[in-house]
């Protein structure tokens, strides 16, 4: 551009200077680049840290981290999502900070961290959409990102907290060691921009990553490598003192809730106990009772269940995918529990339409409860395996199991109550004795089993007096800490809805007030008792998930 | 068709995160970020000077990556430089000059009326007060024509006396140090230093954390060097060092003393080269017997082995470099401790060899350029304001009566805030920097600001503390959107240039003073300053005959082509690449002839007894405060590195605290529990982290928290004018 003339006024210099401001002269005045061909021009450096050949037999590619160079920088995080043409705030590497020592010898140690590439991959195995692959060369685990349906379970089952969820495109993305670079010889991000040579690809052998798994700590309080079998080497010729801990190992942050999840699992066992309590007053009680009672309850726990299943799909960044879930059914519990929730639905579905036809009692419907029992209860046993595969301990078997179906006892007997209560109004004077009997067993049954369960729950408070700071211990303090009042709200509508308010209606029942005049208020009551049992139960579910203790690589302070 | 449905490998989702041949030997890129041309230029964040190449595509940036073959990196950056793009589009930018109305909210307005109101209230003030009742604090991170424009513009062009900048927070000492001790303001080393040494000393300074890139060029040294680093902290370069001498706070001028006076009792100094290249010796010998190793034992905290270990690397090294940054400068004894580090480089004859020198390493990615061209502290060139034969040469120059250049020289910047307090100073203009977030004693230093009867403050984001305290905010294009040269640590100049549109209305800072000098009715006296080129072409003659003469540069195509030119490249010296094809060839260092800048050729012994802590802990405040570098991802008073989500996740977003374990099980203070550090003159929150890294009775707080500064004490080197930041008296109890 010309330059502004010193007789400009006011607005024709102002003009000449903001569209000079415009103008982009760096290609125009300076020589640039050539094309280069051949490898590109930090092949010089990186080259040595590379294999010579690729992975043979019983091999495959790692990652390679020599802590002794790691200084810390974190360019290998930023380098990664720039070369890579990451979204704005995604990264696929993380670097962590372990601390330790004594005052006259401190101790710190930066690591960084990605993807280790495991042996048998959580992620994998976990996924309902087959939306991994092991590549069988350079054992490189990629994820499909146009297979993915965003399920997020893959975010849970790793050990690593790799995979990360993209909300945006509904999809998990994360990091593939540049698996394109690597097989036209180029360097990973990370290796190329690591100012120390600290990364570098290297090959192993599978077999001896799991034989050292069997002894090697792979980092302090890193997650258990015989989970997954990661591949990262990390070496050091520095000797970390035993209290070597993570910057983070003292910080407790609630976890992610997943609402949708909170609300399919806990009315998924809401329907399936109110099928069983149905289904198991068939065999016990008078059959006119049941024919009119049937209807009711079983409409009353579809309806609910199938809004479970429907909630369910919220949880999927792309539902519109969601029929890929069946996929995964030989190794995904997540597949087995949609398809488990799936005949549920179907049988559930059938079970109702039968009531409503042939009537509760008959041989068909009978036939058709039991249907509806073993998939409802295949379906709550593969919901505990998926938590209990990520092999959190506050997720393990026992409690997850034992939790699911108290939650599944808990609300059949409530809502089964309730439907009793709807029932009442169209039942016989004759019948109603009858009604009288199962409220009275259902209050007193349902006392019993929220006393169990709240007990049963309160355990985990015992944790709190653990020396070391263990999971179950981090989980205790999170929900006397940062969740208490969730802990609190949880238990008091838990001893309310089931506990104070039917013993109130047990006691005032057993005042023989002449039932017409408390129909109503029962009907209020119990309508009461049932939404502060759900919502109790969600809470309860709510802190399943926000207070567990994720296993994850060292993390720096985290205030 | 149904297998694609139900296995997806390919599709829109993966295609987002293709790779591709990116050519110009980048290797694979992203296909998205895909450039159609590349084009290098320095990085500019810290005084590293990095060389990147900025991705192209229709001529604007699209992505970047360190330069291969650029002397100073050699293909690697860290965080902040990988990211220097991103903050450039943050949504806090300024887009139009802001003027704040009668109820304290701001309004954008015309650039046109914010220059009647910047020359109207400016000019109502002088007319009142005085010419210089209107004070500048500038930068070191703009480029240096823009620094000379607005020296000369404000001094030569608006009457100004007063102006200082930022960088009296960074290098001052450094700077007063080499001026007293070699004749100049010269860092005499070449970073290919770092690779040279066998004896590698590093004083308050965390180059791995601070310098990321320099540390790469310790960790490429072949020679397995004995690297000593003295910081109170244990810090990730400490835990890298092979020896770490966690001396007591600012007890390391003594340390060094007691090292000189080991030297010399041993007979472990270079004879030849203090007979011939020093004065001052044997005054300086005398004053060392002071300090025996039990008396540096006591006061140091060392003990006498750790002493005498690091006396012993200093003599058995061939070639030993002495490396200093923050914990030296900032310092009420900052001037004196450098120069403790100088005679030690003197005595042992550790200076103008390859791997050797007593090294500043500059903090800012233009502090260099702000000491050679901002006319605040010295007159354009590395000239003085009271000698009349450098304000005629400057004069003449510019084509300008000499009457216009100052006689005096200007306040430095905390004599500027004084001199606000005192109401001699009644009108500022703040340019790039951040004074409310940066400024020692926080809360006083607001409260200064507060007393102006006019404040403009110019810089990309209008959101920073000190601009929201302006009367008026001017909106400057930032790196990138602008050209200009940068000079770093080693003296090299890199060129900035071009590579994106500014925001808005946004200008860049040499467009605003050229508007501002349009606008005051002074754009005559910088008729030839056309552009920054124009600009860089007066620099040149301002350095002839110094010993930072650049005249040898032809233009920015020259500093283009040669990847930075080192300072002195007077004319007539042979380029660089001609006299090596080798990077490491283009790398220079002073003093290899043993001649220094003083009139006697000689660099001088200064040295003075060191003072006690400016603030000692008592019951009430028992502990001292460290402040500094929180990790690499951060940058000062973060006004651009907070715009990045990446670099965001790389560091802690609310405030820590570094307590040792005895004391935090003292305090009853637990790990991650809230606490308050207090000190005489304000408070903040912090998490306490726990860590054996800090001694007993000392904390650490990264500077880049905003309430850092509300406990530091205002108190400043006699000679450089330097805020001590490092270390005052604190309590601490939990929340």
């Amino acid at each position: 551009m010309t330059q502004p003339s010193s007789q400009f006024d006011n607005d024709g210099l102002l003009a000449w200077l903001l569209e000079d401001q415009q103008q982009l002269t760096a290609v125009e005045e300076f020589s640039q680049q050539h094309a280069v061909d051949g490898l590109p021009s930090q092949a010089k450096y990186y080259q040595k840290l590379m294999p010579a050949s690729p992975p043979g037999e019983g091999e495959q590619y790692a990652f390679e981290v020599n802590l002794d160079a790691c200084s810390g920088c974190k360019a290998c995080v930023v380098a990664c999502h720039s070369l890579n043409g990451l979204d704005e705030n995604e990264t696929w590497r993380d670097v962590g900070l372990l601390v330790g020592g004594t005052t006259s010898n401190p101790v710190m140690q930066h690591v960084t961290t990605a993807c280790h590439h495991c042996i048998e991959p959580a992620c994998m195995i976990a996924c309902p959409v087959d939306a991994y692959e092991k590549n069988p060369e350079t054992g490189i685990v990629r994820h499909l990102d146009d297979q993915c349906f965003g399920c997020q379970y893959c975010t849970l089952a790793c050990p690593y907290d790799v995979p990360k969820y993209h909300s945006g495109k509904g999809i998990v993305r994360k990091c593939d060691m540049c698996a394109d670079r690597l097989a036209v010889g180029e360097a990973p991000a990370c290796v190329q921009s690591c100012p120390h040579e600290a990364i570098a690809i290297q090959i192993v052998s599978i077999d001896e990553v799991k034989e050292n798994a069997e002894v090697d700590p792979f980092l302090p309080a890193a997650p258990d490598p015989v989970i997954t079998y990661p591949t990262t080497i990390f070496k050091t010729n520095r000797v970390l003192p035993r209290n070597t801990l993570p910057a983070d190992y003292r910080s407790i942050n609630p976890q992610h809730p997943h609402w949708p999840l909170i609300i399919m699992l806990v009315l998924t066992q809401l329907s399936v106990g109110a099928f069983a309590v149905g289904h198991f007053l068939t065999t016990s009680f008078d059959g006119a009772f049941v024919e009119a009672f049937q209807p009711v309850q079983a409409t009353l726990a579809l309806a609910l269940g199938l809004m479970a299943l429907g909630a369910s799909t919220l949880h999927l960044g792309r539902p519109q995918y969601a029929f890929r879930a069946v996929i995964g059914l030989r190794h995904s519990w997540l597949s087995r529990e949609i398809v488990a929730f799936g005949l549920f639905a179907g049988a559930a579905s059938s079970y109702a339409a039968s009531i409503w036809l042939f009537g509760g009692t008959a041989g068909i419907t009978q036939t058709l409860g039991w249907s509806v029992l073993g998939t409802g209860g295949l379906g709550l046993f593969c919901s505990a395996m998926i938590y209990v595969f990520t092999q959190r301990e506050f997720w393990n078997l026992n409690r997850t199991l034992t939790r699911f179906v108290l939650t599944a006892v808990v609300l059949g007997l409530a809502t089964s109550w309730l439907a009793l209560i709807l029932v009442s109004f169209t039942l016989d004077s004759n019948l109603l004795s009858h009604q009288q009997l199962v409220g009275r067993q259902f209050a007193f049954w349902l006392i019993v089993m929220t006393a169990i369960k709240l007990i049963w729950e309160g355990g985990i408070f015992l944790h709190v007096m653990n020396r070391r700071n263990s999971p179950l211990r981090q989980t205790a303090t999170l929900m006397t800490g940062p969740l208490a009042n969730f802990t609190i709200a949880r238990n008091a509508l838990g001893l309310l809805g089931g506990i104070v308010m039917p013993a109130f209606l047990l006691k005032s029942a057993s005042l023989a007030t002449p039932l017409a005049t408390v129909e109503l208020k029962n009907l209020i009551m119990v309508g009461m008792l049932f939404i502060a049992c759900l919502i109790g139960e969600f809470l309860e579910r709510y802190l399943f998930f926000a207070a567990v203790a994720t296993p994850r690589m060292p993390g720096g302070p985290r205030p | 068709m149904i297998n694609e449905i139900l296995h997806a490998k390919t599709g829109p989702l993966t295609r987002e995160l293709l790779r591709e041949p990116g050519e110009f030997g980048l290797g694979q890129l992203p296909v998205v970020t895909k450039p159609d041309a590349t084009t290098n230029m320095v990085c500019g964040y810290c005084s590293t000077g990095c060389g990147l190449t900025i991705h192209l595509k229709d001529g604007e940036a699209v992505n970047l990556s360190p330069t291969t073959e650029y002397p100073v990196n050699l293909g690697m950056a860290c965080p902040k430089g990988w990211e220097a793009l991103s903050v450039l589009d943050a949504s806090d930018r300024g887009v139009t000059p802001l003027l704040k109305n009668e109820r304290g909210q701001f309004e954008p307005v015309s650039w046109n009326h914010a220059m009647e109101e910047f020359t109207g209230r400016f000019k109502s003030i002088q007319k009142e007060h005085g010419d210089h009742s209107v004070a500048f604090i500038s930068t070191g991170q703009m480029v240096s024509e823009e620094m000379a424009y607005l020296g000369a513009l404000t001094k030569f062009g608006m009457g100004m006396l007063h102006g200082d900048g930022n960088t009296r927070q960074c290098m001052a000492t450094a700077v007063v140090a080499y001026k007293q001790a070699f004749g100049f303001d010269a860092p005499p080393y070449t970073y290919a230093d770092f690779e040279e040494s066998d004896v590698i000393v590093l004083m308050g300074s965390n180059i791995c954390i601070a310098h990321p890139i320099m540390w790469e060029r310790v960790m490429r040294n072949p020679y397995s060097p004995e690297i000593v680093v003295i910081d109170p902290r244990m810090t990730e370069t400490a835990m890298n060092a092979t020896q770490h001498l966690a001396a007591f706070p600012k007890s390391d001028q003594t340390l060094l003393y007691g090292i000189a006076k080991t030297l010399i009792e041993r007979n472990w100094i270079d004879e030849d080269f203090v007979r011939d290249h020093t004065s001052g010796f044997d005054e300086f010998r005398n004053f060392v017997a002071e300090f025996p190793l039990e008396r540096v034992s006591t006061e140091t905290g060392l003990s006498i082995e750790q002493i005498e270990r690091f006396a012993e690397t200093i003599h058995k090294g061939q070639r030993v470099s002495f490396w200093w940054t923050m914990g030296v400068n900032q310092s009420y004894q900052g001037v004196r401790t450098a120069q403790a580090i100088i005679n030690l480089a003197l005595m042992t004859g550790n200076i103008g060899r390859p791997g050797t020198g007593a090294n500043s390493i500059t903090g800012q990615c233009n502090a260099m350029g702000s000491r050679l061209f901002s006319n605040t502290t010295n007159l354009l060139g590395g000239h003085d304001f009271p000698n009349p034969a450098h304000r005629s040469k400057v004069a003449n120059i510019m084509e300008i009566d000499e009457a216009t250049i100052p006689t005096e020289n200007s306040w430095a910047y905390h004599e500027i805030m004084e001199g606000i307090l005192k109401g001699k100073i009644k009108g500022l203009w703040v340019i790039c920097t951040n004074t409310a977030h940066s400024w020692i004693n926080q809360n006083v230093a607001r409260e200064i600001l507060d007393r102006l009867d006019f404040l403009v403050v110019q810089d990309m984001y209008h959101s920073t503390e000190t601009a929201k305290m302006a009367n008026l905010t001017l909106p400057a294009a930032g790196w990138g959107e602008k050209e200009g040269t940068f000079i770093n640590s080693e003296r090299r100049f890199g060129l900035v240039k071009k590579v994106r549109k500014a925001p808005g209305e946004a200008l860049s800072d040499f467009n605003i003073f050229r508007l501002i000098a349009h606008h005051w009715g002074c754009s005559e006296m910088f008729k030839k300053w056309t552009s920054p080129e124009a600009v860089f072409q007066s620099l040149k003659e301002f350095t002839r005959d110094m010993p930072c003469d650049i005249s040898g540069i032809e233009s920015y195509q020259h500093l283009d082509s040669e990847g930075g030119i080192q300072w002195p490249f007077p004319e007539g010296a042979i380029s660089t690449s001609e006299q090596e094809t080798n990077p490491l060839g283009k790398e220079r260092r002073l003093f290899v002839d043993g001649k220094f800048y003083h009139a006697d050729e000689r660099a001088k012994f200064l040295f003075e007894e060191p003072k006690p802590l400016t603030e000692k802990t008592s019951n009430q405040f028992p502990f001292i405060l460290l402040t500094g570098r929180g990790t690499a991802s951060q940058w000062h008073t973060q006004t651009r590195t907070s715009k990045s989500p990446v670099l965001k996740k790389l560091y802690p977003q609310s405030p820590f605290v570094e307590i040792n374990p005895a004391d935090a099980q003292r305090c009853s203070i637990t790990a991650n529990q809230k606490v308050i550090i207090s000190s005489q003159r304000g408070k903040m929150i912090a998490t306490a982290f726990l860590t054996h890294n800090v001694q007993p009775g000392q904390v650490f707080i990264p500077m880049h928290y905003e309430a850092t500064n509300q406990l530091t004490d205002a108190v400043f080197d006699p000679y450089s004018k330097q805020p001590s930041y490092k270390a005052c008296a604190v309590a601490i109890k939990r929340l």
